[in-house]
């Protein structure tokens, strides 16, 4: 009879945990302070003094809500652990889109449908752009708003491009013709052609997982079950980019000597994320003319460029912090605070009608055209597929570490990707 | 015989003494322009970051040895986007604190070590050594954990906490007492001293400079403590300036104007203790190897 009861009890318990998961209050009516842990807090730069000026926005129009904002190193997240270990409140995070899973399987973050009643859901996301939308989406739920993030953009130098009788007008759109315009400023300029955020130090694996997508192969299956980056159209990918090593065109160089070269004006093309723009913008500042285009595709193949960035994930499993995180998530992703995101640190709007809203970015945009190939790229954005397990940082890096391998170490490159892939599947859950 | 014999030797032995001297100042010559080569090649890296915090935004990339134009927005920049007067303060009062808890503590523990028979002490003296061998990055997270649930997160006295005690200390101390003279130990016990006034009144003063070689390591490596900080802290306000330095580095790009002055600010107050204690910081090096 007691055991009868127990398991009645349990069931109930059971049966009503997705009703309890979604009773957040419809309104913070008592004071409360949630933690937002967030990387860009952790810099001095253009992303911390954006977000303290969002947040400190956010708190005078919320004077219930107090934000305790938390720096933390999106490089290894140990603060996070660390805190959770402790028994800290983590509340809301700004998760990178490559951390999303393990954000999910460890950090605890929700669903947003599992919180936010669908009406409330629904109307937020209006307005949104559909493919921004799906960037946070895992298992078929949406755990994180994408907050800061970009596409691959092509900067380059017009006067180089000029002075090897090149039309700066006409950008390289394929990679046939990035080959072509870095031989020929190499051969008449003395410059550095192109290098990109491919691969090498620093690099994280987002713009190689659109390199490769953008000639129809992916690094991993859609299941999330089996890594795909030793599949033909990927050994395709590495090998068109070996090419353009082994031609010359590609420069084998880290984030930071790309960054100094194209400052320094001597390196003509450079495949990166638009968040850099501004960095550049500063170092060309009257000394060359800084352009920008989109993503080189392979022959006629439409490219599908994939996001680097951040999304917002609720972890808080306390319903008056949820309703507080929630809300400062719509304050974050609202028309305002994309408006500050894109302008002040150059990330993209997940909302794209703001663009032409002389209210919001229209302005901003009619004197930055550097945007307008991120912009142009939104509409066939895909997302950055996050790796799987515990083990998801060494797979990537075992990913990547064969990649440059295969690029720039002169190993063959299909057996060098079979290799990896076949080592990289062995960590996957 | 012997007379005509030195006599006749006497142009040779000067033809000898003249080509060792042309060695000794070719060898000479040659050794300090190998030392002035090797001193610019480490002055350098300070030249240039130097240098490179007065070049203007649009000009930091440039390698002409002396900057065109001369400015100091990156100074400005810096004090401006960081604490770092705070934070300089910081690590100044956290290094200054750690370098005497950790020579107090080890002058106890390495006179107990030194001076004491007791049971296990030999397995424990090891174990002291041992845990010189365990990363602090192992110990980081249990540290972290303990802190926390003593509510001392995101502040000073957390961040010296850990470093209480230190085995290089107590090693260093250990094996200079126990070479300290037994003699003048026993004279001091005839004289009525007990332990208390053996350690502080006589073979504290006589190991000065061991301890003063011993504070300089402890005062740079505290100093230039990274990752303990970057765990610990969650204000600015409350953290040190390696920390600072490091905010310049950001996911949008390195602010490397800003970052070199900052860098420029943090190494001055250690340039300082270098140029006043400079005998002492290299005896310090040669006598526990560089850490």
């Amino acid at each position: 009879m007691h055991r009868k009861a127990f398991l009645a009890g349990a069931f109930a318990l059971l049966a009503a945990g997705p009703a309890i998961a979604q009773a957040i209050p419809a309104t913070v009516d008592q004071p409360v302070t949630i933690t937002f842990y967030n990387y860009n807090l952790a810099s001095a730069g253009i992303g911390a003094e954006a977000t303290k000026k969002l947040v400190a926005e956010f708190m005078a129009a919320n004077p219930n809500i107090t934000v305790e904002g938390v720096p933390y190193s999106s490089a290894d997240a140990s603060r996070i652990q660390a805190d959770l270990a402790a028994g800290l409140p983590v509340d809301l995070v700004q998760t990178v889109f490559s951390d999303l899973d393990f954000a999910v399987e460890n950090f605890g973050a929700k669903a947003l449908e599992d919180l936010v009643p669908a009406d409330e859901l629904a109307a937020h996301f209006e307005g949104m752009s559909p493919n921004g939308l799906k960037l946070g989406v895992l298992n078929g739920k949406t755990y994180g708003l994408a907050y800061t993030f970009s596409t691959p953009v092509l900067f380059y130098n017009a006067d180089l491009f000029r002075a090897a009788g090149l039309d700066p007008d006409q950008p390289p759109k394929t990679w046939d013709a990035v080959k072509t315009a870095a031989l020929s400023i190499k051969e008449k300029t003395g410059a550095m052609g192109f290098t990109g955020g491919i691969i090498g130090p620093g690099a994280a694996d987002w713009l190689f997982q659109g390199v490769v997508r953008s000639n129809n192969g992916e690094v991993i299956s859609r299941d999330r079950k089996t890594l795909k980056f030793a599949e033909p159209e990927a050994v395709e990918a590495v090998q068109m980019l070996r090419d353009l090593a082994d031609a010359g065109a590609y420069e084998n160089m880290d984030f930071n000597g790309a960054l100094e070269n194209m400052a320094a004006g001597k390196l003509a093309m450079y495949l990166q994320t638009s968040a850099l723009q501004a960095g550049l913008v500063a170092g060309a500042k009257d000394k060359y003319e800084l352009r920008a285009s989109t993503m080189p595709s392979f022959g006629d193949k439409p490219t599908r460029p994939n996001n680097s960035g951040s999304a917002l994930t609720i972890h808080t499993a306390d319903p008056i912090k949820q309703r507080a995180a929630w809300e400062l998530m719509k304050f974050l992703t609202s028309k305002h605070g994309y408006t500050v995101i894109t302008s002040e640190i150059g990330y993209l709007p997940l909302r794209t009608d703001i663009v032409t809203d002389p209210q919001y970015l229209a302005g901003w945009v009619a004197e930055h055209p550097l945007v307008q190939p991120n912009l142009e790229q939104l509409s066939r954005l895909e997302p950055w597929d996050p790796m799987p397990g515990p083990n998801y940082r060494q797979i990537v890096k075992t990913m990547m570490d064969a990649v440059e391998m295969a690029v720039f170490g002169g190993a063959d490159v299909q057996p060098t990707l079979a290799d990896a892939a076949a080592n990289a599947q062995a960590l996957m859950p | 015989m012997t007379t005509e014999v030195i006599e006749a030797a006497r142009p040779a032995v000067r033809r000898l003494r003249r080509k060792a001297g042309e060695g000794i100042g070719l060898n000479s010559a040659a050794g300090h322009l190998v030392m002035v080569l090797l001193s610019l090649f480490c002055l350098f890296p300070v030249y240039w970051m130097v240098v490179t915090s007065l070049r203007p935004a649009n000009a930091i990339f440039e390698t002409s040895l002396w900057p065109t134009a001369l400015s100091l927005d990156n100074y400005a920049y810096a004090l401006n986007a960081i604490p770092i007067v705070r934070m300089l303060l910081n690590t100044l009062v956290i290094s200054v604190v750690v370098t005497v808890i950790q020579l107090m503590t080890g002058l106890l523990a390495a006179y107990a070590f030194a001076r004491w028979r007791f049971p296990f002490d030999k397995l424990i003296y090891a174990g002291v050594a041992l845990t010189w061998l365990v990363p602090f990055q192992v110990v980081m997270i249990p540290n972290y954990l303990l802190v926390a649930q003593l509510g001392l997160l995101d502040s000073l006295t957390a961040l010296i906490l850990p470093h209480f005690a230190s085995a290089l200390a107590i090693l260093l101390l250990a094996q200079s007492m126990r070479s300290f003279p037994r003699e003048v130990i026993e004279a001091a016990r005839m004289d009525g001293a007990r332990s208390w006034r053996i350690l502080w009144e006589v073979m504290t003063p006589n190991l000065r400079g061991t301890i003063a070689s011993l504070a300089i390591l402890i005062f740079i490596s505290t100093w230039n403590e990274y990752f303990w900080p970057l765990l610990l802290s969650r204000t600015a306000e409350n953290s040190v300036v390696q920390i600072g330095i490091q905010m310049f580095m950001t996911s949008e790009g390195n602010a490397w104007g800003p970052l070199m002055a900052a860098s420029t600010m943090a190494s001055l107050p250690i340039l300082v203790v270098y140029i006043v204690l400079q005998r002492q910081v290299v005896q310090s090096f040669m006598k526990s190897g560089i850490r």
